[in-house]
């Protein structure tokens, strides 16, 4: 089934906006909203892909309540062709996603499938891998760097590891999830807001797509990291390494 | 009454918060210091939509109304610190780009507009004389009509936007026996013979926003590029004056919003005397004073919009707004700075500059003497 990319879809999550989260007497609470930024990311690269004229149309994919319309448009404004929502209120663990985002690729039928490596609320970082398996198709995570070669037919990532940037090949279609160097996205602009208004958002159901979204996985509690003591201040060197030894217990 | 945005504003004036946090949130000092207008947040606020929020969308615009547009304005103003760029945006916009969507012929729409919503293109207006400023409309400059052709001829003083404009609307008198009369506005472009427009011009505040003063030496115009009728100038002034009156310090209620924070900030981390200096009721009581005035003069910028925007009368409102928010801005700046105590004075802690600022603000668009007595003759006095 090797063609050449005509059409990418770019599936994204909304997260709790970090920037509000980190204000000073912020919190998630305020219930507002933005693209996952490294999903972000992976809507620039589609747009570039398209720009560079390697692809046709670019497709959008997210799942959740009309309130992440609000994302949705925010893709389109940035240049995303159409979207689709998966009309959905409960929190799916990222099996489901994958298998739900299974589903849209075998109806859409796009020629490579870019999302970020991991949303920033739960940082599961498994959706990209999981839709790849599901798929049976190759896949490259963690991507700084996309060029697609022979007629479109195979790309060449650019991978960031711990050990250094590896560089590999797969034959598309494929799945790619982006680092964050990957690019720097463009601001949603407020013409093109006004066009993202006339775009089309499609809904669709879990049940429509007949998925299966009973969760993997049961989150039991969840917790704020203990707080960190305050640090001791110490007035010689002596000091400081008897107590390395006899508090900390690391001499 | 209703004060709720309607979705379509709130996800318009988010968009622009962001935008604004990300991309005009630059370091101002040295470009303060140095007197540099920086192009390249022009052209992104440009790209981005700013210039053009109230133009029709038929001419590159997003057709937005008066609200909408000074409440995103007023977002600008809250988190971009270069207040320069904001007043160069706001001349821009009240008296190049307003006087052509109302104005202008279709052929000159179609020509300017584009690019001056787009950020291409940078506009401003020629008014003021060395020897006329409050009394406007006692202009000098002249314009002499010779076939397809004005010639003008005079100068002009405290052109903003002047020495990078690329069209400024520029008043002259083609008779001058007929006084205000014979006041007509003309669309002088960059190059054209006999327009110098080089003389950059100093000042105390908003100095990253450029200025001039520009002589016409028998500057040849193209009787294409008159702006309305002949005789129309002194009507088409005062229009733009009043939509800039209601509109030019919406940005300076997002700065008057971004001092207060600061002030809040300070006074809870700056401990004297074994408490936070916020604890000090002469401190609380200024902080407080701060709020109120941003309250007050936010709810004068909104009453404002929404009234231009159902085409309701505002030449009252647009000069008591003008004048109430000029003077909230100055006193905020003013508190801020004893707030911050020496630290305010200087320099690094960019709230002495809010107050150099903030002072222009009595001055352009009229002063805040002219306002008061527009004020008084419009109820009675």
């Amino acid at each position: 089934m090797t063609q050449p990319v005509e059409k990418v879809l770019v599936a994204f999550k909304s997260v709790p906006d970090p920037y509000e989260a980190a204000a000073p007497g912020g919190s998630t609470s305020t219930g507002k909203c933005v693209i996952n930024p490294f999903d972000e990311i992976a809507i620039e690269e589609a747009l570039r892909i398209r720009e560079r004229g390697e692809a046709t149309e670019i497709v959008g994919v997210t799942i959740g309540v009309p309130a992440v319309d609000e994302q949705i448009r925010a893709a389109l404004a940035m240049g995303v062709d159409r979207a689709i929502r998966i009309d959905d209120s409960r929190v799916l663990d990222p099996y489901a996603v994958a298998r739900v985002l299974r589903a849209v690729v075998e109806r859409e039928a796009p020629h490579v499938v870019v999302m970020g490596k991991q949303a920033v609320d739960d940082d599961s970082n498994q959706v990209g891998q999981m839709l790849a398996g599901l798929l049976g198709w190759p896949q490259a995570t963690f991507v700084s760097k996309i060029e697609f070669l022979d007629n479109r037919t195979r790309a060449r990532c650019t991978r960031e590891t711990d050990a250094g940037l590896e560089i590999i090949e797969v034959n598309l279609p494929a799945v790619i999830t982006t680092d964050l160097r990957l690019n720097e996205p463009r601001y949603v602009s407020l013409p093109g807001l006004m066009k993202a208004r006339k775009k089309p958002i499609e809904l669709l159901t879990c049940e429509e797509l007949d998925v299966n979204v009973e969760p993997l996985t049961t989150v039991l509690s969840t917790s704020r990291p203990p707080k960190r003591t305050p640090g001791a201040r110490v007035g010689s060197v002596e000091e400081l390494v008897t107590k390395l030894k006899e508090e900390a217990k690391v001499l | 009454m209703d004060f709720a945005w309607s979705d379509q504003q709130r996800e318009l004036l988010d968009a622009v918060s962001r935008f604004a946090r990300e991309q005009l949130d630059y370091d101002v000092i040295e470009n303060e210091r140095q007197a540099i207008f920086n192009h390249d947040a022009w052209k992104k606020c440009g790209n981005f939509g700013v210039q053009g929020l109230l133009v029709p969308t038929e001419y590159g615009g997003l057709g937005q109304d008066p609200l909408t547009t000074v409440a995103a304005l007023e977002r600008l103003g809250y988190a971009c610190k270069d207040n320069g760029l904001l007043f160069s945006i706001n001349a821009h916009m009240w008296t190049a780009v307003s006087p052509l969507v109302f104005n202008g012929t279709e052929a000159q729409k179609q020509k300017f507009l584009p690019g001056l919503c787009n950020g291409t293109l940078i506009g401003g207006n020629a008014m003021s004389e060395p020897n006329s400023g409050s009394d406007a409309f006692a202009l000098a400059t002249t314009a002499a009509r010779d076939g397809d052709k004005y010639i003008l001829n005079g100068s002009k003083i405290f052109v903003t936007n002047g020495p990078v404009a690329d069209v400024l609307v520029v008043f002259a008198n083609v008779d001058k026996s007929r006084g205000a009369d014979g006041i007509t506005a003309f669309l002088v472009e960059k190059g054209m013979p006999g327009f110098d427009p080089s003389h950059k011009i100093d000042k105390m505040g908003v100095r990253t926003s450029p200025m001039a003063e520009v002589f016409f030496e028998n500057c040849e115009v193209p009787a294409a590029n008159l702006l309305g009728k002949e005789g129309g100038g002194a009507f088409l002034f005062t229009r733009s004056m009043t939509w800039e009156r209601g509109c030019i310090l919406a940005s300076a209620v997002g700065s008057m919003q971004r001092l207060l924070e600061k002030c809040i900030r300070y006074a809870n981390e700056r401990k004297q005397g074994g408490h936070s200096i916020g604890k000090y009721q002469l401190v609380a009581s200024k902080i407080v004073d701060m709020k109120l005035r941003v309250e007050s003069a936010r709810h004068m910028l909104y009453h404002y919009g929404w009234l231009a925007g159902h085409r309701k009368s505002v030449y009252l409102e647009a000069a008591m707004t003008k004048l109430h928010l000029a003077d909230a801005w100055v006193k905020c700046a003013e508190d801020a700075i004893q707030i911050h105590g020496g630290y305010g004075y200087m320099t690094e802690y960019e709230v002495e500059r809010e107050l150099r600022d903030a002072i222009g603000a009595k001055l352009y668009s009229g002063t805040s003497e002219i306002q008061r007595n527009i004020i008084a003759s419009l109820i009675g006095l």
